[in-house]
């Protein structure tokens, strides 16, 4: 399995822990990564203009080199796949092909990495590299963006596949109502006060289903998960004390992985008690 | 803000139309004001006018109103009121839509400031490091100073690095960042 991959900005800043962990994970499954070189952002969230975005997501797109793009993150993912989906319309990928220097041919599609593992690899596979199953209870929070606006692997309102994979690493995933409800990731920097406020919502509701982490599919979401807990805890005067880990960290400690290998050390929120439970070293 | 009473007055139909024609704009007149946007908003109760009220005041052509509101820039761009329209009016699009139109009416808030300051970034470098991206910011909102224990934090852990991640080769990035004109000059 060959993917061209995209690995995004957040992958070099504010997620090296995932970025550690897709590495691992993906080396030992034997699914090749191949990042474009020369890539540029997506435009997150923040690039107001839809037509410069979809430039920006066509440029990286037209870079793939005839394989599938993978990317880890739920912002990329959203863009890619939107760009995608625009780029159909042949008045617009005239405009957009005229100020790229490689051409955007749409044979190149976007697929999160989730997607690659449980679409493309399957579970099945997935639980034959499982050493270790985890006799935990995970939250599967998707967020927005993996399955909004645009996706072809799951429902876009009460997406299964996160609960799937938790379950097939022998965890159990935890009943949540809040799966894909915003964390607030997007507003953080201009209006964090009501951001933190949908932070806090969230991780109350996580809380009081008496799992021993939330699972995240985004950096943006870990962000404010993980990064911003504490900020939540001080401003509503509350404990929740709850470790947020990417996807990958959690099949790589299924996998038999030393935390170390999966970057669980750089969360801010300890990850020690989590990984005392699953049995292995912190 | 102040709710003034809609007046004939108000009513810009050259707003309207502008909106109207946006591919977002086709079923804009379809909105029967049925709220599952706003029910399904996560912030729609900070915002000045729901998203409910907006898509209306759109369809009166309100453009006053529309564009000096917070609505658009407090939209999170969940897209959950989007998938969930009967009418597939997609008001995640909408408020995407309005915020060039709003800029270019020399609108300016911390949103506009931001994504100003995060274009500039992608433009130079072609990539976005969080601390030149947070400096840049704070240079235009003090407030930001705060947010130094919470950045030292992130240092600690080594999830801050101070270095600027760079393309190889920029010179695309102009001519993509022009496309926003070029396409509205071609309708």
């Amino acid at each position: 399995m060959k993917y061209s991959y995209y690995p995004g900005c957040a992958q070099h800043g504010t997620a090296v822990d995932y970025r550690i962990s897709v590495e691992a994970v993906f080396g030992r499954l034997g699914i090749d990564l191949e990042e474009v070189k020369n890539w540029n952002c997506c435009g997150a969230l923040h690039v107001p203009d839809r037509t410069v975005k979809t430039g920006l997501s066509a440029r990286t797109l037209a870079s793939a080199k005839g394989l599938d793009m993978a990317t880890p993150c739920n912002l990329c993912y959203s863009n890619l796949m939107r760009a995608h989906a625009a780029l159909e319309d042949s008045a617009l990928r005239t405009i957009v092909n005229e100020a790229l220097t490689e051409k955007y041919d749409g044979n190149a599609k976007p697929k999160h990495l989730l997607e690659v593992i449980v679409k493309d690899l399957g579970l099945p596979k997935l639980t034959e590299h499982v050493k270790k199953p985890l006799k935990i209870k995970a939250v599967p929070y998707y967020g927005c963006l993996l399955t909004r606006p645009e996706n072809d692997f799951d429902s876009p309102q009460n997406p299964k596949s996160l609960d799937e994979l938790i379950l097939s690493l022998g965890a159990e995933p935890a009943k949540y109502y809040y799966k894909t409800k915003c964390c607030g990731g997007p507003i953080l920097i201009t209006d964090e006060e009501l951001a933190l406020g949908l932070a806090k919502e969230l991780l109350v509701m996580a809380k009081e289903t008496g799992a021993d982490c939330v699972v995240v599919t985004c950096p943006m979401c870990h962000l404010q998960l993980d990064a911003k807990q504490k900020a939540v805890e001080s401003k509503f005067n509350i404990k929740i004390d709850l470790p947020v880990i990417y996807f990958t960290q959690l099949m790589g400690l299924a996998m038999g992985f030393d935390p170390k290998e999966l970057g669980l050390s750089q969360h801010l929120v300890p990850t020690d008690k989590l990984i005392a439970k699953i049995g292995g070293r912190p | 803000m102040k709710k003034e009473p809609i007046i004939p007055e108000s009513k810009d139909s050259a707003f309207r139309e502008q909106v109207l024609k946006t591919p977002v704009g086709e079923k804009i007149l379809t909105c029967m004001q049925c709220g599952i946007c706003s029910g399904s908003c996560p912030v729609s109760q900070e915002m000045d006018y729901s998203p409910r009220q907006l898509v209306r005041m759109v369809q009166l052509g309100l453009k006053k109103e529309v564009l000096s509101s917070n609505t658009i820039w407090i939209c999170t761009t969940c897209f959950s009121c989007s998938v969930r329209c009967p009418r597939g009016i997609h008001p995640t699009e909408l408020m995407e839509t309005l915020k060039p139109i709003a800029i270019a009416e020399g609108i300016t808030n911390r949103n506009v400031k931001f994504d100003t300051v995060f274009s500039d970034v992608i433009k130079t470098n072609g990539r976005a490091s969080e601390f030149l991206l947070i400096s840049k910011y704070s240079m235009t909102e003090p407030g930001m100073i705060k947010q130094l224990p919470f950045g030292l934090s992130m240092m600690a852990k080594r999830k801050l690095p101070l270095s600027v991640d760079r393309m190889e080769n920029t010179k695309e990035l102009g001519t993509i960042f022009k496309l926003g004109e070029k396409s509205r000059e071609k309708k």
